[in-house]
C-alpha cells in the first residue's frame, strides 16, 4: 500500500490571486500537471479556517478587484476547458449568505461546478445549504478532522445518508508533520475508521511532497495541496529576479511542474 | 448541542437555574457557525460554562475577585451639575471606568481568566481592538499566573502604542496581526486560528458579547454585573430609571448593563417576535445603544451596523449584523475611539434591536470627543471616547425627559488611555511641542 496506489491530487487556487487572468493560467499548470479535481477558492475577507498564506492571496484577490461575479465567469470558463475535471468551489457564509444560498448555488450550478465546500457552514447549521445544494445535483462536501466526537461523526454520517457517495474533506490540521512519509497514529486511525463509510474521501493540510501525497492515497480519492501551491504562484507570478516569458506562461509551467512533481512515480 | 433557534431568549438565566442548556441563539441571531475543529474546543467550553460557573466555589471565588481586585462596586454617581445645566431629566452615570485596568474589561477577562484556570488550561489568549480588553486580560493573567499571548492588528498597536506598553509590563506577549485590515477583527482571526491548533492546553478570552456560542452568553454573564448593581444602588435610592444609555462596540457594556431591564424580574421571555414582555405593573426603561457615527454615513466612515447599512450575515462564527458589501465582503469601518470601530454587531443586541426593546442611535467622532471634554469639565469625570459615545447621547436626551425621570449613562471606561488621541484633537499644537521636546530629549527626532 504505498507508491503504487493511484495518486490523485485536487489541487486548490484562490480565484483572482495575484489577478483573475493568473488564477486561471494557474488552473491550467494544475491540470496540465496532472490534478484530478479543482478547488477554487472564492476569497472571503475573514477567512477564520485558512492560514496565513491563503489569507495574504485572498487579501490580495479582494485589492484587485475580486467579485463573485468574476469568480463564478473564472469557474465557467475552466469547467467549459475541463468538462472531465470535477471543480469545487469553497467559500465562507458570508458570501453564500449575502444574496441567499438558493442564488449562490444556481450560480455554481449554471457554471458547471460539482459541489461546495463551505467549512463555517456545518450540517446542523447549515441554513437549508446543504438540502439546496442537494436539489440541484451539487455535492455539499463536509469537513471532518480528527478530533471530532465520534457521537458528532455518526450524526454527520447518518445525515449524509441517502445522498450517493458523498465527499468528505478531512482537515487533517495537526497532521503529517514530522516524518513526511507517515501518518501520525491518530491522523491514520482517523482515515482508516472512515475509509469504510462510503465516502469519497479527500484530505489535506500543508501537504507540500511527494512523501506526503503518496503517504496519504492508499487511504482517500484525491489529496488536497492547497497553501504549497499558492506558494508556487506567488513566487512564479512576482519573481525575485528577472525572467524570460510572460506572467501567463511562468506561472502556468512552474505550477504544472510543481503538480507534477507531487504525483510522478520515482 | 443541536442549536435550533428557541422561542426561551433568556437561556442563560434558565441554565443558571439548573433548567436546561443554553440555545445559543437570539431570536434568529447568534449559533456557532464554525469550521469543525472549532466545534469540540466550543463545545466544552459550553459544558464547563453551564457546570463551573454557576457553582458556589466558583461564584464565591469571582465575586470576591471583584471586590478586592476590580474594586467593585463601581460608584453610580449623581451628575448634578449637568442635569441642573440641560434641564429634563437627572442623569447618573455609573463610573465603570473606575474598575481596574480602567475599563468593564476586566469583568469578563475576570471570569473567563478564572474559568480557565479551573478547566485546566495552562495558556491564555485574547485579541484585542483598542487594547483596554487586552491589558485587562494581561492584568487577570498576571494575577492567576497563566502566561498569556495577545493577537492585536499592526494599525491598532500603533495607534494605541501605551496599551501595548501597558500589557508587556503585565507580561503578557502581544503578537502584531499583519493580515486583512490589521485591526481588531483581524486579531480575533488570528485568535481563533491559534486556538484551532492548540485547543487542548488554551483558553481563549474574548473580549465582548460576540463570537460562536457560548461566547455571547459567557460574555453577557459576565459583564451582567454592571446593570445588577446599577439595579441595586438605584433601588437604594428609592429610583426607578427611565432610561439606560450605553455605547455599543461588539456590545459588551452594553448587554451587561442592560441585562437585568432586558429581563425585567429575571424571568425568561414570555414572548418570541414581539420582544421581551415585562411582569405586569414594571415600568421597563427605555434601553439605548450608541454606535460610532465616525465621520459620516459614507462606506468606511462610521461602524453604525443597525442604524446604517448594517446587513444579516455570517461572519467569524455567529450570525447577527454586519457592515457588509452585496458580495457578503466585510467592509472597512472608522471611529475615534478604536473600541467601536467594529464591523459586527453582538447577536443579542441585534435581536433586541429588532424586535425593538433597544433603540440604537449614533454619536459621531466630534459629538463624542465634545462630550468627553464637558463631562470633564461640567462634572470632573473623564469618559473614555467609546463611552463618550453614550455620553453625547446623554447630552442630547436628556432634556426630552421629564424632571422626575432618571437616565443613567455607562461609563465603560475612563479616558486616560486616549491622550495620544484628544490630546492631538484638542491641544495639538503644545502636544506636538510637547512630544517633540520628549523625543529630542531620547536623542530622536520626528
Ligand atoms: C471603554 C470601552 N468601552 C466600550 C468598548 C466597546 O466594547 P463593548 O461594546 O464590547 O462594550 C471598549 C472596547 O474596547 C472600551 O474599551
Amino acid at each position: 500500500m504505498t507508491a503504487d496506489s493511484p495518486k490523485k491530487l485536487m489541487c486548490h487556487l484562490v480565484a483572482g490571486y495575484p489577478t483573475m487572468e493568473l488564477s486561471f493560467q494557474a488552473a491550467l499548470g494544475m491540470v496540465e500537471g496532472g490534478a484530478s479535481y479543482l478547488e477554487v477558492q472564492f476569497p472571503f475577507s475573514d477567512p477564520t479556517a485558512d492560514g496565513p498564506r491563503i489569507q495574504e492571496a485572498c487579501v490580495q484577490a479582494l485589492e484587485g478587484g475580486f467579485t463573485l461575479e468574476k469568480g463564478f465567469q473564472l469557474v465557467g470558463n475552466l469547467a467549459q476547458t475541463f468538462p472531465t475535471v470535477p471543480l469545487f468551489i469553497m467559500s465562507y457564509a458570508s458570501l453564500l449568505y449575502r444574496r441567499g444560498i438558493p442564488w449562490f448555488l444556481d450560480q455554481a450550478q449554471e457554471a458547471g461546478a460539482k459541489g461546495l465546500i463551505v467549512p463555517d457552514l456545518p450540517f446542523d447549521q447549515d441554513e437549508g445549504y446543504y438540502q439546496a445544494a442537494w436539489d440541484r445535483g451539487l455535492h455539499p462536501v463536509s469537513v471532518v478532522v480528527p478530533t471530532m466526537d465520534p457521537g458528532r461523526l455518526d450524526q454527520l454520517l447518518s445525515f449524509l445518508r441517502g445522498h450517493g457517495e458523498p465527499y468528505v474533506y478531512v482537515a487533517l490540521r495537526t497532521g503529517i508533520t514530522g516524518d513526511p512519509t507517515r501518518l501520525s497514529d491518530e491522523n491514520l486511525s482517523f482515515l482508516k475508521s472512515l475509509a469504510t463509510k462510503g465516502l469519497k474521501l479527500v484530505a489535506g493540510f500543508g501537504i507540500s511532497s511527494r512523501e506526503q501525497v503518496e503517504a496519504l492515497s492508499p487511504y482517500v480519492e484525491a489529496v488536497v495541496v492547497g497553501s504549497y501551491l499558492v506558494g508556487i504562484i506567488r513566487e512564479a507570478a512576482f519573481p525575485s529576479k528577472s525572467s524570460e516569458g510572460g506572467k501567463d506562461a511562468l506561472v502556468k509551467r512552474a505550477v504544472a511542474a510543481a503538480v507534477s512533481g507531487l504525483i510522478q512515480s520515482r | 448541542m443541536h442549536v435550533q433557534p428557541s422561542a426561551d431568549r433568556d437561556s442563560t438565566q434558565r441554565m443558571m437555574e439548573g433548567k436546561h442548556r443554553i440555545t445559543g441563539f437570539f431570536g434568529s441571531f447568534g449559533g456557532r457557525y464554525v469550521a469543525e475543529v472549532l466545534r469540540k474546543p466550543l463545545d466544552e467550553l459550553e459544558e464547563a460554562f453551564i457546570t463551573i460557573v454557576p457553582s458556589r466555589e466558583f461564584q464565591e471565588e469571582y465575586q470576591g475577585k471583584l471586590r478586592t481586585f476590580v474594586g467593585r462596586p463601581t460608584p453610580l454617581y449623581y451628575a448634578e451639575n449637568t442635569t441642573r445645566l440641560l434641564g429634563g431629566g437627572r442623569l447618573y452615570i455609573k463610573l465603570e471606568g473606575l474598575a481596574a485596568t480602567g475599563a468593564h474589561k476586566i469583568n469578563n477577562a475576570l471570569g473567563q481568566g478564572l474559568l480557565a484556570k479551573r478547566m485546566g488550561k495552562k495558556r491564555v489568549i485574547a485579541e484585542t481592538g483598542a487594547g483596554q480588553h487586552g491589558v485587562a486580560v494581561a492584568a487577570v493573567c498576571a494575577h492567576l499566573g497563566i502566561p498569556c499571548r495577545v493577537y492585536m492588528g499592526e494599525v491598532d498597536m500603533m495607534r494605541q502604542k501605551p496599551n501595548v506598553f501597558w500589557m508587556e509590563r503585565y507580561g503578557a506577549e502581544v503578537v502584531g496581526v499583519s493580515s486583512g485590515s490589521r485591526t481588531l477583527k483581524d486579531a480575533v482571526n488570528e485568535a481563533l486560528r491559534d486556538w484551532a491548533s492548540h485547543p487542548d492546553d488554551t483558553f481563549y478570552i474574548l473580549g465582548s458579547a460576540l463570537g460562536p456560542s457560548p461566547y455571547p452568553d459567557m460574555v453577557r454573564t459576565f459583564q451582567s454585573v454592571i446593570g445588577k448593581e446599577t439595579k441595586e444602588q438605584l433601588a437604594a435610592l428609592g429610583l426607578e430609571p427611565a432610561a439606560l444609555i450605553a455605547c455599543v462596540g461588539g456590545g459588551s457594556n452594553a448587554i451587561g448593563f442592560f441585562s437585568p431591564y432586558v429581563y425585567p424580574g429575571n424571568s425568561p421571555y414570555e414572548t418570541d417576535e414581539q420582544g421581551a414582555s415585562r411582569p405586569e405593573g414594571e415600568k421597563a426603561p427605555l434601553l439605548i445603544g450608541v454606535e460610532a457615527g465616525g465621520m459620516g454615513s459614507g462606506i468606511g466612515q462610521h461602524a453604525a451596523r443597525m442604524t446604517g447599512e448594517g446587513k444579516v450575515g455570517i461572519v467569524q462564527g455567529y450570525k447577527s449584523r454586519f457592515l457588509l458589501d452585496e458580495d457578503g465582503q466585510v467592509l472597512p469601518t472608522h471611529s475615534v475611539s478604536a473600541g467601536l470601530d467594529y464591523p459586527g454587531i453582538g447577536p443579542e443586541l441585534a435581536h433586541l434591536g429588532e424586535v425593538g426593546r433597544i433603540e440604537f442611535t449614533t454619536a459621531t467622532d466630534k459629538e463624542a470627543m465634545e462630550a468627553m471634554d464637558f463631562f470633564a469639565r461640567t462634572e470632573g469625570v473623564l469618559f473614555a471616547l467609546e463611552s463618550a459615545h453614550g455620553g453625547a447621547a446623554a447630552i442630547r436626551l436628556l432634556p426630552t425627559f421629564p424632571r422626575e425621570a432618571v437616565v443613567v449613562v455607562n461609563m465603560s471606561g475612563r479616558g486616560d488611555k486616549d491622550l495620544f488621541i484628544t490630546a492631538k484633537e484638542l491641544d495639538r499644537e503644545r502636544w506636538k511641542e510637547f512630544l517633540l521636546r520628549e523625543a529630542a530629549s531620547l536623542g530622536g527626532s520626528l
